[in-house]
Parts: structure tokens; C-alpha cells; sequence
């Protein structure tokens, strides 16, 4: 299995146009910035009905209301996120797939918080009602938080292997 | 000024944080989490009034929603953007991407408070006016040549 993995990794990151992306040398930042930019929307809208959820904010809009209005941006920016991230491992792929933090961050805890994502996002119709929360509500909102958070802590690390 | 960069440089906890590999992380993790919630929640302010989200609510109360977020993440992008930079002061001040990345954002910010508050009055209209859409399309894409202009700072640092 590993080896299998590791001629398809190989064989990704020696496709052309991911190889002139790499020795580009002003190309990779524009890459990241993909990610990144795709990554503000999801993440800055995902953790903005967190802290709805939590209770930010009571007086301008419901959980609900608020859910609703960032629904569609907030995946189009996880789509542009996954296209920037999946061009950024094209380009280091054999060397991504050991990495203790990578793995960690793609294998376990990015679909972690992303099946949490999409159960709260769902519930937040229902517990957003009202302007109060219920308190498993903000607890649901606080464990996302702390999920996304633990997501970009394994991204942070995966320079230092 | 390359004095005062000195003088940032070797300022003890300054030291201490660049050096250490958690603590160094902790900062540029503040720093992503920060502009995340800063970028993320603009965008969508910029992105209604120029009818392309949440067409089907009001401008105000989805402005003043959003807002307050924007500004904890700005709050946390300066903090932890300024241990990064004092931390290399000497290397990032003559940096011309580094200035060109600063002069951008600080006109994202201006137009981000333009935007703040004069949406409560742009809401309350008929329809949104024409200058609002030009001032949400210049926040926007400041907003997203930031993001690039950070990420193209270091390829210009010369190692």
C-alpha cells in the first residue's frame, strides 16, 4: 500500500505543470495564496457561527439567520481551499505522505472537523432560533473551534519534520 | 529607523519567541487564525453589498454581525504580526514586498472602516448604491492582494 502510494506521489509531482510550479520561483506563493484565500472564507465564516453560537453578537441576528447568510461562501471558499491544498501537496508529494503533521492534519483531523462542520452547520437551524442558544449548542460551537484550531496547528508543524 | 529594528530584534521575550520552534508556531497560527476571521467575515460584508451573498437579508444586521469579528481577528493579526516582525525587524523593514504588503493593508483597513460604517445607511436604502458596490469591490480585492502580497514576502527575502 505504501509503496503503491508513493509511485502515484511520484508520479504526481512530476507532472509538468506541477514541476514548473515549483521551480517558478515566484509561482509558489500564488499556490499558497490559493489555499489561503480559499481558507479566509471557510474558516473565518465557519468560526463566525461558532462564536454565534456561543453567543456573540445576540442583538444583529439569530444562529440561524446568520448560518444561512454565510452557508454558500462558506464552501466555496472550503472548494478554493481544497484546490490550493491539493496543488500545494502535488508539489512535495512523496515528502507530505511521511510527514507525522500532515498525516495527522489530513488523515484524522481534517475529516474530524469537517464531519463536525457539517452536523453543526445542519443543527444551527434548529438551535439558532431563538437569539439564546442552548447550552449543547455552544458546546457544539466551542468543540468546532477547538477542532479547526487543532487542524491549523498540525499545518503550522508540518515544516518542522 | 534601522536602529529601532536593531533594538526590536534583541528585545529578550522577543528573542526567546523567535527561537523557540512551538513558540514561533503559536505566533504564525495566531496570525492565520486572526486574518482568517478578519478576511473571511469582510468578504462576505463586501460580498452582500455587492449582491453576490445573502441576498435574501438585510444589510445592516448582517454587518453589524460580522463586524465585531473582523476586528478581534485584526486585533489578533497585529499582535502576533508584530512579534513576527520585530523578530526579523532588520530583514523585513527594507523589504520592498514587506512595505508594499503593509501599504495594502493598511487601505483595506481604510476601506473596511469606510464600509463599517456606512453600511447601517446603505442598508436602510432601496437599494444599494452605486459607490457602496466600488467601495466593497476595492475592499475585496485589497483584501485578496494582502493575501498574496504576505505570501510573496518571503520568497523576496534574500537568504
Amino acid at each position: 500500500m505504501h509503496t503503491w502510494l508513493v509511485g502515484v506521489c511520484d508520479q504526481l509531482q512530476n507532472i509538468r505543470l506541477v514541476v514548473w510550479l515549483v521551480t517558478a520561483r515566484y509561482a509558489y506563493p500564488f499556490i499558497q495564496w490559493t489555499h489561503f484565500t480559499g481558507l479566509s472564507l471557510w474558516l473565518g465564516t465557519t468560526l463566525a457561527l461558532d462564536f454565534r453560537l456561543l453567543g456573540a453578537g445576540k442583538k444583529f441576528q439569530t444562529a440561524a439567520e446568520l448560518s444561512d447568510a454565510l452557508f454558500t461562501w462558506n464552501w466555496i471558499g472550503l472548494a478554493i481551499a481544497v484546490l490550493g491544498g491539493f496543488t500545494l501537496f502535488a508539489t512535495a508529494a512523496v515528502g507530505y505522505i511521511d510527514n507525522p503533521a500532515f498525516r495527522l492534519k489530513v488523515g484524522v483531523l481534517l475529516p474530524l472537523a469537517l464531519a463536525w462542520h457539517i452536523f453543526v452547520q445542519r443543527k444551527s437551524r434548529t438551535w439558532g432560533r431563538a437569539p439564546e442558544t442552548p447550552t449543547v449548542a455552544k458546546l457544539a460551537g466551542l468543540m468546532e473551534i477547538m477542532l479547526w484550531v487543532s487542524v491549523a496547528t498540525a499545518a503550522v508543524w508540518i515544516p518542522n519534520y | 529607523m534601522p536602529r529601532l529594528c536593531e533594538w526590536l530584534e534583541q528585545i529578550p521575550w522577543i528573542v526567546t519567541i523567535t527561537n523557540s520552534a512551538i513558540l514561533i508556531s503559536l505566533v504564525w497560527l495566531v496570525h492565520y487564525i486572526g486574518f482568517f476571521l478578519l478576511v473571511g467575515t469582510t468578504a462576505v460584508v463586501d460580498l452582500r453589498i455587492l449582491g453576490a451573498a445573502a441576498r435574501n437579508q438585510k444589510l445592516a444586521p448582517l454587518a453589524g454581525q460580522l463586524f465585531p469579528f473582523a476586528w478581534t481577528g485584526l486585533g489578533m493579526v497585529i499582535v502576533s504580526g508584530f512579534i513576527m516582525f520585530a523578530g526579523q525587524a532588520t530583514t523585513f523593514y527594507p523589504t520592498f514586498v514587506f512595505r508594499i504588503k503593509m501599504g495594502v493593508v493598511l487601505l483595506a483597513l481604510i476601506f473596511g472602516v469606510i464600509v463599517q460604517r456606512k453600511s447601517p445607511v446603505w442598508g436602510s436604502a432601496p437599494s444599494v448604491p452605486a459607490v457602496a458596490k466600488w467601495l466593497a469591490f476595492a475592499s475585496l480585492a485589497l483584501w485578496i492582494g494582502a493575501i498574496l502580497a504576505g505570501l510573496e514576502v518571503p520568497a523576496f527575502i534574500p537568504v
